[in-house]
C-alpha cells in the first residue's frame, strides 16, 4: 500500500470541493476559494502529468489542456447560460487543438465543425430566444451542486486510473484497452495522407456501422419533415 | 538557434500573409469604390493624394485616410450592451477570417536553389502558411462555421431586438448556404481525391482540365453559395438599413465595426481564392506554366503571378455583381438555398461520383477520353437542371400565406362571381 498515488488522489478530492464551491448555488460565497482551490487541484493534477518530448511540446500542450479544462470549469460555474455555452464553445475549440497536436487532424476540425459550428450554435439560438434577458432564477442555479461534484470526482478518478495504468514504465502500451502501439500510430495516424488512411478505414472496416448510422439520420430527417408537413393542413 | 530556424519560415509567411492581406482589403475596398463610381456614372474617391502635398495621384491614399478615420473615432461602447461579447463577437469574426488564409496556396513552391547554398534549404518552399494539413478544405469549413457566432453574439450582445433579429437572419442565412457550399466542393474532391488545397490545384494542372469544365454545375452551386457565405449583394441583408434596420452589426462603430467590415471582405477574397484553386485551376495555364512540381524561379513567380491574376478577375466579378442585381427578399434567399441550390448539388455529385465510377469503361466503348466524357456529362446535366429549374420555379410564391397565392386566391371565372 505504499506506493499509493497520494497526489492524484488529494488533486481529484480537492478539485471536487473546489468545483462544489464554485458552482452557482444561489449564494456567491466561497466561490474566490473554490476558484483558488480549484487552481490548485490543476496544478498538482498536472505537476502528476508524464512529460513527452521536448519543452516546446510540453508547453502546447499544457497550454491547450489548461484551456480546455478551464473553459470546461467555466461553462458549468457561469450563471449567465449564453456565456456558458461560449466557455463551452471553448472547451471544445481546445478539445480540437489537443487532436491537432495529437495528430489527428480529421477529428480535430470535425470537432469544431460539428459540435462547435453546428450543435452549438443551435443552443445558442434556443438560449437566446427562450430568455432574452436570461433573469430566470431556476436557470441561474445548479439544482443538485454535492451530488455534481461526488460524480465528477468518480469519473475523474476511475478515468486516471484506466489511462494512468496504460502508460507503464517502459512505455508499452496495453492492448486490451484497444490502444494502438506507437507503431500502428505512425503508420495510420501520423503519415501525410492521414485523411486516406481515415476514409479507408472508415468505408471498410466500418463500413456497415457508417451506413447504419447513415440511415439513422435519414430517418430523422424524414420523420421531422413529416413532423413539418402535417402541420400545415 | 535550431528552433528559431525551425519558427522562422511559418512567422515569415504568416508575416507576408497577414501584411499582404490587410494592404490588399484597403486598396480593395478604393477599387470597390471606383467600380461603384464607373457603374453609377460618378467620379469616385479621387482625391486624397500623398498627406500634406496637393498631389493627388487618382485617389490612392483614401484607404489610409478611411484607416486613419475609424482607428480615431471615439471609441464609445453603448451603456445598454452586454460588454465582454460585445467585444468578443467582432473578434470572433476577425480572427477566423484572417485564420482561414493558412492553407490557401498563394503559388505552387519557391525552388531552393535561388536561395545561397550556406543557407542550407534543401526542399522546396510550399507557398502556404500551414502546408503540413492535410485536411485544408475542411478547416476552412471549421473556420466558417466559427464564424457564424461572430454574428449571433455581435447580435445578441447589442441587446437591441433589430439587431438581434438582423443576427438571427445573417446566422440562419450563413447555416444553410454552408450547405450548397460543401456539395459544390464534394464533386471537386472526388475528382481530385485530396483535401488540399495545392494537391487539388495539382490534379487540374496533371490533367489539364480545369474542374469548372467538368462540373459547371458545382461551380454555379458553389458560386452562388459562397456569395452568400461572404454576404455580398444580392446576399447583403446585414446592410438594409432602410427595409430592416440593418443587422447584427448596426450598434457598431469605430474599429469593432472596421473589424466586422473587414471581416466581411476578407470572406469575399477568400471566396475569390477558393473559386480560383477548386474550379479555375489556380496557378496553372495552358502552356506556360508547366505542371510538375519542380520548377525553376521564372516558373514559380509566373505561377504566383497567375494566380493572383486570377484571383484579381474573381474579385472584380464579385465587385460587378454588386451593381448588377438588387437585393434578394429574405423567403427568396431562403427558397434558393434550399429548394434550388441543395438538389442542384445533390445532382452534381451524383453526376461526378457517376462519371468517377462508371465514365471510363464508358468513355472507352465510345472511343473518347474520359476527360471529354465527363466534360460531356457534366455540362449536359447544367443544361437539363436548368431547364428542370426554369420550368418549375420552384421558389415562385412558397413563402406566401395560403389564401394569398394566385391560383386559390383568383378563381378563373373570378369576373362571373363577382
Amino acid at each position: 500500500m505504499n506506493d499509493l498515488p497520494i497526489i492524484p488522489i488529494l488533486a481529484t478530492l480537492l478539485g471536487g470541493l473546489a468545483f462544489w464551491l464554485m458552482l452557482p448555488r444561489g449564494t456567491a460565497r466561497g466561490r474566490g476559494v473554490g476558484a483558488l482551490a480549484m487552481a490548485m487541484a490543476l496544478g498538482l493534477a498536472g505537476s502528476q502529468m508524464p512529460r513527452v518530448g521536448d519543452w516546446l511540446d510540453n508547453s502546447v500542450f499544457f497550454i491547450l489542456a489548461a484551456v480546455t479544462i478551464v473553459s470546461a470549469v467555466a461553462a458549468v460555474t457561469f450563471r449567465n447560460p449564453v456565456y456558458c455555452a461560449i466557455w463551452f464553445g471553448q472547451m471544445l475549440l481546445g478539445t480540437a487543438g489537443l487532436f491537432l497536436f495529437t495528430g489527428a487532424q480529421f477529428l480535430a476540425v470535425a470537432t469544431t465543425v460539428v459540435y462547435a459550428g453546428a450543435i452549438l450554435v443551435t443552443f445558442l439560438f434556443v438560449l437566446m430566444l427562450a430568455q432574452p434577458e436570461g433573469k430566470a432564477a431556476y436557470d441561474r442555479v445548479s439544482w443538485e451542486a454535492m451530488l455534481a461534484a461526488a460524480t465528477g470526482v468518480v469519473v475523474v478518478a476511475a478515468l486516471s486510473m484506466i489511462i494512468g495504468r496504460t502508460f507503464a514504465p517502459e512505455g508499452a502500451l496495453y492492448p486490451w484497452l484497444g490502444m494502438p502501439t506507437s507503431q500502428q500510430l505512425a503508420a495510420n495516424v501520423l503519415t501525410p495522407a492521414h485523411v486516406a488512411r481515415l476514409g479507408g478505414e472508415l468505408f471498410g472496416r466500418y463500413l456497415i456501422a457508417i451506413e447504419v448510422a447513415g440511415v439513422l439520420l435519414l430517418v430523422a430527417l424524414v420523420g421531422a419533415a413529416v413532423i413539418i408537413g402535417r402541420e400545415k393542413r | 538557434m535550431h528552433l528559431l530556424l525551425l519558427l522562422l519560415e511559418p512567422l515569415l509567411k504568416i508575416a507576408v500573409v497577414i501584411g499582404g492581406l490587410m494592404t490588399a482589403a484597403a486598396y480593395l475596398v478604393l477599387v470597390e469604390r471606383w467600380m461603384a463610381a464607373w457603374m453609377q456614372d460618378r467620379l469616385g474617391p479621387n482625391r486624397v493624394g500623398i498627406p500634406l502635398t496637393k498631389i493627388r495621384l487618382f485617389g490612392l491614399g483614401q484607404p489610409i485616410a478611411d484607416g486613419v478615420k475609424f482607428l480615431c473615432k471615439a471609441e464609445f461602447t453603448q451603456e445598454h450592451v452586454d460588454k465582454a461579447l460585445f467585444l468578443l463577437a467582432p473578434l470572433i469574426m476577425f480572427i477566423t477570417a484572417m485564420a482561414a488564409f493558412a492553407v490557401v496556396p498563394f503559388g505552387s513552391v519557391i525552388p531552393p536553389d535561388i536561395f545561397p547554398a550556406s543557407w542550407g534549404i534543401k526542399e522546396p518552399i510550399r507557398l502556404m502558411v500551414a502546408p503540413g494539413l492535410d485536411v485544408g478544405i475542411i478547416y476552412m469549413f471549421a473556420l466558417g462555421s466559427i464564424a457564424v457566432y461572430g454574428v449571433v453574439l455581435g447580435g445578441w450582445a447589442s441587446n437591441n431586438k433589430y439587431s438581434f433579429l438582423g443576427g438571427l437572419r445573417s446566422s440562419a442565412q450563413l447555416v444553410s448556404y454552408e450547405l450548397p457550399l460543401g456539395l459544390g466542393i464534394v464533386g471537386v474532391l472526388l475528382a481530385s481525391g485530396s483535401l488540399r488545397l495545392d494537391a487539388i490545384i495539382g490534379e487540374q494542372a496533371r490533367t489539364g482540365v480545369w474542374n469548372i469544365l467538368t462540373q459547371p454545375l458545382g461551380f454555379l452551386v458553389f458560386c452562388v453559395a459562397s456569395f452568400a457565405e461572404a454576404a455580398r449583394l444580392p446576399f447583403d441583408l446585414p446592410e438594409a438599413e432602410q427595409e430592416l434596420v440593418g443587422g447584427y452589426h448596426t450598434e457598431y462603430l469605430g474599429i469593432k465595426l472596421m473589424m466586422y467590415l473587414v471581416a466581411e471582405f476578407l470572406h469575399m477574397v477568400t471566396a475569390a481564392f477558393l473559386l480560383v484553386i477548386l474550379f479555375l485551376g489556380g496557378w496553372h495555364l495552358w502552356g506556360l506554366t508547366g505542371a510538375g512540381e519542380v520548377v525553376t524561379w521564372p516558373i514559380a513567380l509566373l505561377r504566383v503571378i497567375v494566380l493572383l491574376a486570377k484571383v484579381m478577375g474573381m474579385i472584380l466579378f464579385f465587385m460587378l455583381c454588386r451593381w448588377s442585381w438588387p437585393r434578394f427578399r429574405y423567403d427568396q434567399l431562403m427558397d434558393i438555398a434550399w429548394k434550388v441550390m441543395i438538389p442542384l448539388g445533390l445532382v452534381n455529385l451524383i453526376v461526378v461520383a457517376t462519371c468517377n465510377e462508371f465514365g471510363m469503361p464508358l468513355a472507352r466503348w465510345m472511343g473518347v477520353s474520359a476527360e471529354w466524357a465527363m466534360m460531356a456529362a457534366g455540362w449536359f446535366a447544367l443544361l437539363a437542371s436548368w431547364l428542370v429549374v426554369s420550368l418549375l420555379d420552384p421558389t415562385a410564391g412558397g413563402n406566401r400565406p395560403r389564401h394569398l397565392r394566385p391560383a386559390e386566391a383568383i378563381p378563373a371565372d373570378w369576373e362571373a362571381q363577382s
